[in-house]
């Protein structure tokens, strides 16, 4: 039976996700078994599952607003290393399709001919548990509730005599969604992302790329996470025409550019935005929201836009066209250094395999060899620590399959 | 005349041979009169403020590893002559050079990549045979017999004809060209230039008709009727429209096909601009380390071609550096594997020719193409090709037993 796609991929036409996210990794108890994980995780999800009714274990009879929860897990290649697990590790998932670990001394490559590198306190990758659970909801409360449920569901699961509970909480982190589609760099972000009727193509894994010892995978999708502050400083430093430049957008309406003049300055594309109407993201704009064709020898090609958006015509489905579904949600989170906070974008996708994302972040025509946008060994002061990374993982998140406990319930042998 | 050498690549050749180049390409367009309409011209000058249409893919061949998997595809597109004659068919052949280390024992020295398009090779052998020679020497390093190139020690005794055919049977394939077959001309080179080097493509699929099949097939307003009106047909319903389902799953049929049905849907003709040609359009090769540090410059040469329009990459160290290619590791993801053949590198690498596209037109009604062809999945396993590559594989397991030296040994003889 082929299974169907996790809740929490919003990628049918006319949905939106919810405003609030939140990502949490859980690592397994070294020593215990798959099943013995996995009929931990399985309390774990009947108690996701009272949540999203609004049931609360400690506050029995008294429903609590569930804020339209969807709980999505996915599962790290740890996980088919576990003793007397049921499912060898898919292809998909190996080494090849997976982020470097950061330096032991901090920093480090995300990917070799990627631009993308560790911020320098980071020694160590949080995302690389065996499992990743994505919360979505209409409110923080409800995504924040998920966490400390799931902590306190692994309280009651700690063995008195060892005092060890078979899953812990490594990290999480949190996010959401603006109402002005833009982004922490104050420009338009996600309007050129994949066409809703499209998306299903470009993320589900698909039965005739997927080998026979693999088959249980079909209908699922990948999870690629990556936690990526912005350096607002650096930005800031840029004046107005080298940012859009670098984006391939003009920073007040979000229309596309489609030339430099002769004295540098960008050109926005001829009638965008449409008489009367301010940005791109108006529905009269809807033509603009796509990049025009420019001239190969243009600069405007090695823009972040260009880059990121390529082979268009192809058919998404084809794995050579390396289209992902991005879902991403910003944060800000304080911090003990100046100036106190750090904004950035929780980079989440979903693709029928991440080589999709990784050819992409690492093909010198894409997005290989530049941190964010720019021509290639021409970065702008700084812009080669424009975006740093503190987490990143790949994960596998299974079909939901009928009959099964939970999501991937099969890798633990149950 | 219209088109330049590919790549520009040589400077010897006259205008009267210019002008058999055109011709060759006009033959083979005039061949494809079923499939011309107004969204494709051979004349790029024709076309209204032309603009530059990226259409790419990635080199590695996509058939074996959807038809078996993807290990299995290296192995199989690595195995020398049989794997490149079968396998290498994306518009990209490979040729892994080996050389003695210091003990004897045979081991890869360096991949040499073309993309260079058979079609020019054997115009120039038909009509110049002091220019083909000129070009071997140039690309080879070593000036070729005659015997080697026609099979006779004077072929300027030889009509143009009979040194197309000589020519052909020796160092180019029939290329499906019908009087060759006709003639008996073996469907890939006899000769050891083109075997033992990658000369120029000779697999039959590698040429310019399919060239110029693959983008002409696409350029049209292919639509499919709804309760609502026309929508732009996918790729399942074009190539099962014309029963070539097969040609879907690999990289570049879907890629130049949904390229120019994309620009068609919007009233704009596309054409190759000038100089035809298939192109490396882009190599990662920052992915490929030795002893820890980026490869050296020297071991990446590209040529055949002005910048970007390259056609031969030879990737390696040279005979007079003591290192062998299998000292270089690949670092793909977090995975790390030494560089053992061509494969690994054509998934680096990206081609294409270069597309250039008008300014669009309104299309009219009864331009449409209205298909009604089902969206269902194309399984691709069930591809004929895939018969074809289950023999390979087997011919490959026998070879590799029979190439066991005793029971207790199981190197492979080489």
């Amino acid at each position: 039976m082929t299974g169907q796609l996790q809740e929490g991929i919003y990628h049918a036409p006319g949905v939106r996700p919810d405003q609030c996210f939140g990502i949490m990794f859980l690592r397994a108890a070294r020593g215990l078994t798959a099943p013995q994980i996995g009929t931990a995780f399985q309390t774990l999800w009947a108690m996701y599952q009272n949540l999203k009714q609004g049931q609360v274990k400690d506050i029995p009879g008294a429903p609590v607003p569930s804020g339209d929860l969807t709980v999505l897990v996915g599962y790290g290649p740890n996980v088919f290393k576990l003793a007397d697990r049921g499912r060898s590790l898919p292809l998909d998932l190996g080494a090849k399709n997976q982020f470097r670990s950061a330096r032991p001394t901090g920093g480090g490559p995300l990917l070799l001919g990627s631009g993308l590198s560790y911020a320098d306190d980071i020694q160590f990758n949080p995302a690389t548990e065996e499992i990743a659970l994505q919360f979505i909801a209409k409110t923080e409360l409800a995504v924040n509730r998920a966490v400390v449920e799931t902590w306190k569901s692994l309280q009651d699961l700690t063995d008195p005599e060892t005092g060890e509970s078979p899953l812990l909480i490594t990290r999480f982190y949190t996010g959401f969604q603006r109402n002005d589609e833009r982004s922490w760099i104050d420009f338009h972000d996600g309007v050129s992302n994949m066409k809703s009727s499209e998306r299903i193509q470009a993320i589900a894994i698909k039965e005739d790329q997927t080998s026979p010892e693999d088959k249980w995978t079909v209908g699922g999708t990948y999870l690629a996470f990556l936690r990526l502050p912005v350096d607002l400083t650096v930005w800031r430093k840029l004046t107005r025409q080298q940012q859009e430049i670098i984006v391939g957008r003009d920073k007040l309406s979000g229309c596309p550019l489609e030339m430099i003049d002769k004295d540098g300055n960008p050109v926005v594309q001829t009638g965008c935005p449409f008489a009367g109407t301010r940005e791109v993201t108006h529905p009269e704009n809807k033509e603009y929201r796509e990049l025009p064709r420019v001239p190969l020898e243009s600069p405007l090609n090695a823009s972040h836009s260009h880059r990121a958006n390529q082979n268009k015509a192809e058919d998404v489905g084809s794995r050579n066209s390396l289209r992902v579904f991005r879902q991403g949600y910003e944060f800000l989170e304080a911090i003990d250094s100046t100036p106190g906070f750090r904004a950035g974008l929780n980079f989440v996708s979903f693709q029928d395999t991440p080589e999709r994302l990784l050819r992409m972040l690492t093909q010198p025509t894409w997005l290989g060899g530049v941190n964010f946008g720019g021509a290639d060994k021409a970065q702008l002061p700084g812009m080669e620590r424009f975006i740093t990374v503190r987490a990143g993982g790949v994960f596998l998140v299974p079909p939901v399959v009928e009959g099964e406990v939970f999501p991937g319930s099969t890798i633990f042998g149950l | 005349m219209l088109y330049d050498i590919p790549g520009r690549a040589d400077s010897i050749i006259s205008s009267d041979l210019l002008e058999q180049w055109n011709q060759t390409i006009q033959n083979a367009y005039d061949r494809l009169g079923n499939w011309k309409n107004r969204f494709f011209t051979l004349d790029p000058s024709s076309l209204k403020n032309p603009v530059r249409a990226p259409i790419k893919w990635f080199g590695d061949p996509a058939e074996p590893a959807f038809c078996l998997d993807e290990p299995t595809a290296k192995q199989l597109c690595d195995w020398g002559v049989p794997g490149r004659h079968v396998l290498h068919n994306e518009y990209c052949e490979y040729r892994v050079i080996e050389k003695p280390d210091t003990t004897g024992k045979m081991r890869p020295k360096r991949v040499e990549v073309t993309t260079e398009l058979r079609e020019y090779w054997t115009c120039i052998a038909k009509f110049d045979p002091v220019a083909v020679r000129a070009m071997v020497e140039n690309v080879l390093g070593f000036l070729p017999s005659w015997e080697a190139l026609y099979g006779v020690s004077n072929p300027s005794l030889l009509s143009p004809r009979q040194r197309e055919i000589a020519f052909s049977r020796l160092v180019s394939g029939h290329g499906n060209n019908a009087e060759l077959v006709a003639a008996a001309v073996p469907e890939q080179p006899i000769g050891a230039l083109n075997q033992d080097n990658a000369l120029f493509m000779t697999h039959p699929i590698n040429g310019l008709d399919d060239l110029l099949y693959i983008v002409m097939f696409g350029a049209a307003p292919y639509v499919i009727r709804t309760d609502t009106g026309l929508k732009s047909a996918v790729r399942e319903q074009i190539f099962r429209q014309y029963n070539v389902e097969g040609l879907a799953c690999r990289h570049a049929d879907p890629a130049a096909a949904m390229g120019a049905q994309g620009a068609a849907m919007n009233g704009q003709t596309v054409a190759f601009d000038n100089p035809l040609g298939m192109y490396i359009l882009s190599f990662n090769h920052p992915v490929f380390r030795y002893q820890d540090q980026a490869v050296p410059e020297e071991w990446i040469r590209f040529s055949r071609g002005e910048k970007d329009m390259y056609q031969r990459l030879v990737f390696g160290p040279s005979d007079a550096d003591e290192a062998f290619l299998d000292d270089i590791v690949v670092e793909v993801g977090s995975d790390i594997q030494p560089l053992t053949g061509g494969f690994q590198v054509l998934q680096q690498i990206e081609i294409g020719p270069i597309i250039v596209v008008g300014e669009p037109t309104p299309v009219a009604a009864d331009e449409y193409v209205i298909l009604r062809t089902s969206a269902d999945p194309i399984r691709c396993r069930d591809a004929g090709i895939c018969d074809r590559i289950y023999q390979l594989k087997q011919q490959y397991d026998t070879a590799q037993k029979i190439g066991r030296v005793a029971p207790r040994q199981m190197g492979v003889l080489s």
